[in-house]
């Protein structure tokens, strides 16, 4: 995972991530998971700075903050895409034709099947473990918005409905 | 046979926001009657009412409720909301189409329990869910729900809402602590137990969210109500989350213990793709495969226990005679050598194991030992896994070979 | 005081003081158990499960090391559900990591009659690159069994240093530092706890390692 990158903030989410390390400030381990998703909200992922200064604010040992990026795939210590899709590709979905919706995402983001991140950095497609909505199977998340069922065709229009 | 549906009633018809609506169609009237009837009287109800945990491991909630209620403070109530089991999503129905109702059963269970503080536990993929809720709580804080003397009970109680960052394993309730705590998602050892030294070191009541909402009925309603739903052993309304190859997949409520054909049949409107039943798991990854010789048998906890399978989450995702199994026997074991914590060897070691030996076996290229391997090492886990995950992480796809799926 | 319970273990009645776990009941019995995470001096993470009884009327094998023994138990520390469990996760270790500096592994690799090979060769390793970057210790995660010892001595066990934690999960599991940064810029103190107490080699004092090298080439 050595990623040598760091965030590139807005001044306006620079300001927000400030604040919200102040309202976090002295919370302790159990504040980690909450503050870390209130993180990501802002910038999208964790970088080794904000992991430091997450440790300082709360007053836990920094490798605390890495045991714990490293274990959840929601939380990510790398860079990924502005938007994220989470393409479910358990059995249900699976049934249901997901390889075609799959196929489409990667087509038109450039990327390859297993998922990846697109040249301009706007998506990241990832395949997930059953998403908990097998009856709209197949089934993916934009982001937080869920979707489906959804077939090939709608992927253009979904994609290019996205800021 | 005519059944009305219980858990799932006020779905569809209140707008889930609305806590005037809630109130409108029967809205903490539990909770109401809770506190006339005081927190022994209501952990006695549970008690009579054989109310078996809905999360998969069929404990028998009274038990546990008894257990907190005699523990001394400060301790807790969590709601299990972590639902990550392939095939499962009932639990993300009821808390979407009836946010309010989780949360009066978790203050009822506060109530009754007299802890301190409640969790909810939302699984992170779950952002509809978690929203509804959040907005939920706030409503039930300005509405004294939640706050201070409760009711004019004089009992005070919180709830915060935690969500889970995408791992299968944070649903064993240890991990789950240890998340809430800050750490990775690993299992405790056992003992203690939860209602010992729980969440925070404390006694801690943790039950799924479908067990939760089955309290709310049954203290409105009685446990010689519940009791009478489905088979003694096992009885009150069940949720199955139906998927794969059916006509109408969907969250089906039913009485425990309906069969596999009158699920598929009559609430999936029969079998689709080649239209004939091959296979169904039930239970989801955890699970076993049953096949034709099993579509009578009632879907509940003892029954499915006498065959060597579990009714674990209630999921049953169905498979017709035109299904490819080899990928999905594949998909399975891929999907416990994703989901292990690694914490302890067997699990950590053996669902990659698993995962190889599938692998080599679909791609034409299996070893004559194989099929022993697989034997040995899904005991090794069953016998030597700390938590379940490990336990049950063969289940399924030695039942595949046992009924030569592939 | 404690009080002293009975029971059996390997057909044999033994006493035990009633907080004693099943190990130190064997043990004092002159009964050997096999075990690997456990250390005398660290906070049993019983993660590596190589110490498991078959305890009758008990569902599933118990760990020894951090199992409480009680009154009346029949224990059984060789059957064979526990020699199967014992072999089994020693031939997935065996071919999972390179056990080459762990002879007191590989000796119990023949007591259980174990045959990694059976496994065949297709199957997933964890590979890592030998980590030099301080003068005192070598990381050589080749052959990381993931015991636990060195994360507990470097924390709350021993030294309060809190310099090594876990990257990824599962099966992909392996001791990291905060962001896999090199030692010397962690908040590592250079103890050499985490080195007294690794089973495997994986770290090793430098010295040693250099002159090991120096003696294969
Ligand atoms: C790997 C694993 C995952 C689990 N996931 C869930 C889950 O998502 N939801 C749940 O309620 N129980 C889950 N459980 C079961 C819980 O450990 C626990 O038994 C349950 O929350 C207790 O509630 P109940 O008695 O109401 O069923 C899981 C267990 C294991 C071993
Ligand atoms: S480096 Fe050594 S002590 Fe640390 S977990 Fe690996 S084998 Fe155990
Ligand atoms: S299998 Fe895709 S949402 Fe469950
Ligand atoms: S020595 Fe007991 S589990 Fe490792």
């Amino acid at each position: 995972m050595t990623s040598p990158q760091t965030l590139a903030l807005t001044p306006h989410q620079e300001q927000a991530l400030q604040t919200l390390l102040r309202r976090y400030q002295g919370g302790g381990q159990s504040a980690l998971l909450p503050l870390l998703h209130d993180i990501q909200a802002i910038t999208g992922w964790v970088d080794e700075p904000t992991a430091r200064a997450v440790a300082h604010t709360l007053g836990i040992p920094e490798i605390e903050v890495h045991n714990v990026l490293e274990f959840y795939t929601l939380f990510y210590n790398r860079p990924v895409g502005k938007h994220v899709i989470r393409v479910c590709n358990d059995l249900a979905c699976m049934l249901a034709g997901h390889e075609a919706i799959i196929r489409a995402l990667a087509d038109h983001l450039g990327v390859p099947e297993q998922g990846g991140t697109s040249a301009d950095g706007r998506f990241t497609l990832e395949l997930h473990p059953c998403l908990g909505h097998c009856e709209l199977a197949p089934f993916l998340m934009l982001d937080e918005e869920p979707m489906g069922p959804v077939s090939p065709d709608q992927i253009p229009d979904l994609l290019g409905g996205v800021s | 046979m005519s059944y009305e549906p219980v858990l799932t009633a006020r779905i569809g018809k209140i707008d889930p926001a609305s806590l005037t609506d809630y109130e409108a169609h029967g809205g903490f009237q539990a909770l109401i009657r809770a506190v006339e009837l005081g927190p022994g009287r209501v952990v006695a109800l549970m008690e009579e009412a054989t109310l078996l945990g809905r999360g998969g491991a069929a404990f028998p909630a009274g038990i546990k409720w008894r257990a907190v209620h005699q523990a001394e403070g400060p301790k807790f109530v969590v709601a299990n909301a972590d639902e990550s089991e392939p095939g499962t999503f009932k639990d993300r129905v009821l808390m979407e189409g009836d946010p309010y109702a989780l949360i009066e059963a978790v203050i009822l269970a506060g109530f009754a329990t007299a802890a301190d503080k409640g969790f909810i536990y939302v699984r992170g993929e779950y952002a509809r869910a978690y929203q509804r809720l959040r907005h939920a709580i706030a409503r039930c804080y300005e509405a004294g729900y939640l706050g201070r003397d409760i009711l004019g009970s004089g009992f005070e109680f919180h709830i915060e809402l935690r969500r889970g960052a995408g791992a299968y394993i944070c649903g064993e309730e240890t991990a789950l602590f240890e998340s809430i705590e800050g750490k990775r998602g690993y299992p405790r050892l056992k003992p203690p137990f939860p209602t010992q030294a729980g969440l925070f070191g404390r006694p801690t009541l943790i039950n799924n969210v479908e067990t939760l909402i089955n309290a709310l009925h049954i203290v409105l309603r009685g446990p010689a109500w519940f009791n009478s739903i489905g088979p003694a052993h096992s009885p009150g309304p069940k949720l199955y989350p139906l998927s794969g190859r059916v006509q109408r997949p969907g969250l089906v409520e039913a009485p425990m213990g309906i069969t596999l054909r009158e699920l598929i049949e009559e609430h999936g409107g029969g079998v689709s793709g080649s239209g004939e039943f091959r296979v169904a798991l039930v239970g989801g990854a955890a699970g076993a495969f049953l096949g034709p010789d099993h579509l009578n048998t009632p879907l509940d906890f003892r029954s499915l226990a006498s065959i060597g399978a579990a009714l674990g989450s209630g999921a049953v995702i169905v498979f017709d005679t035109s299904v490819d199994m080899k990928p999905i026997l594949q998909r399975i074991a891929d999907f416990f050598a994703h989901e292990s914590c690694g914490k302890c060897y067997p699990c950590q070691l053996g669902t990659m194991r698993q995962r190889d030996i599938i692998a080599r076996m679909v791609a034409g290229q299996g070893r004559p030992g194989d099929l022993q391997l697989l034997r040995d090492i899904g005991q090794t886990m069953r016998d030597t896994s700390i938590c379940g995950l490990g336990q049950t992480a063969s289940n399924a796809i030695l039942s595949a070979f046992e009924l030569k799926l592939t | 005081m404690t009080s002293t319970i009975s029971l059996t273990i390997d057909g044999q009645p033994v006493e035990a003081p009633a907080d004693a776990t099943v190990l130190q009941a064997a043990e004092a019995a002159g009964i050997t158990i096999p075990t690997l995470c456990h250390h005398p001096n660290l906070t049993p993470p019983a993660v590596c499960r190589l110490c498991v009884v078959e305890w009758e009327g008990r569902r599933t094998l118990q760990p020894a090391c951090v199992t409480q023994v009680a009154a009346d138990a029949v224990i059984h520390t060789r059957s064979p559900r526990v020699d199967l469990a014992r072999r089994t996760i020693l031939e997935m270790l065996a071919t999972t990591v390179d056990l080459s500096d762990a002879p007191e592994l590989r000796a119990m690799l023949a007591e259980y009659d174990a045959h990694p090979e059976r496994f065949g060769e297709d199957l997933t390793r964890r590979e890592h690159e030998v980590i030099i970057d301080n003068s005192f210790f070598v990381r050589d995660y080749d052959k990381c069994v993931l015991c636990w010892r060195c994360v507990e001595a470097c924390g709350t066990d021993m030294e309060h240093a809190f310099a090594l934690g876990f990257s990824g999960r599962g099966f992909e599991t392996s001791i990291a530092t905060f962001f896999e940064n090199p030692m010397p810029e962690t908040t590592c103190v250079f103890c050499g706890n985490c080195v007294g107490v690794c089973p495997t080699g994986a770290l090793k004092d430098r010295r040693v390692f250099e002159l090991e090298m120096a003696t294969d080439y």
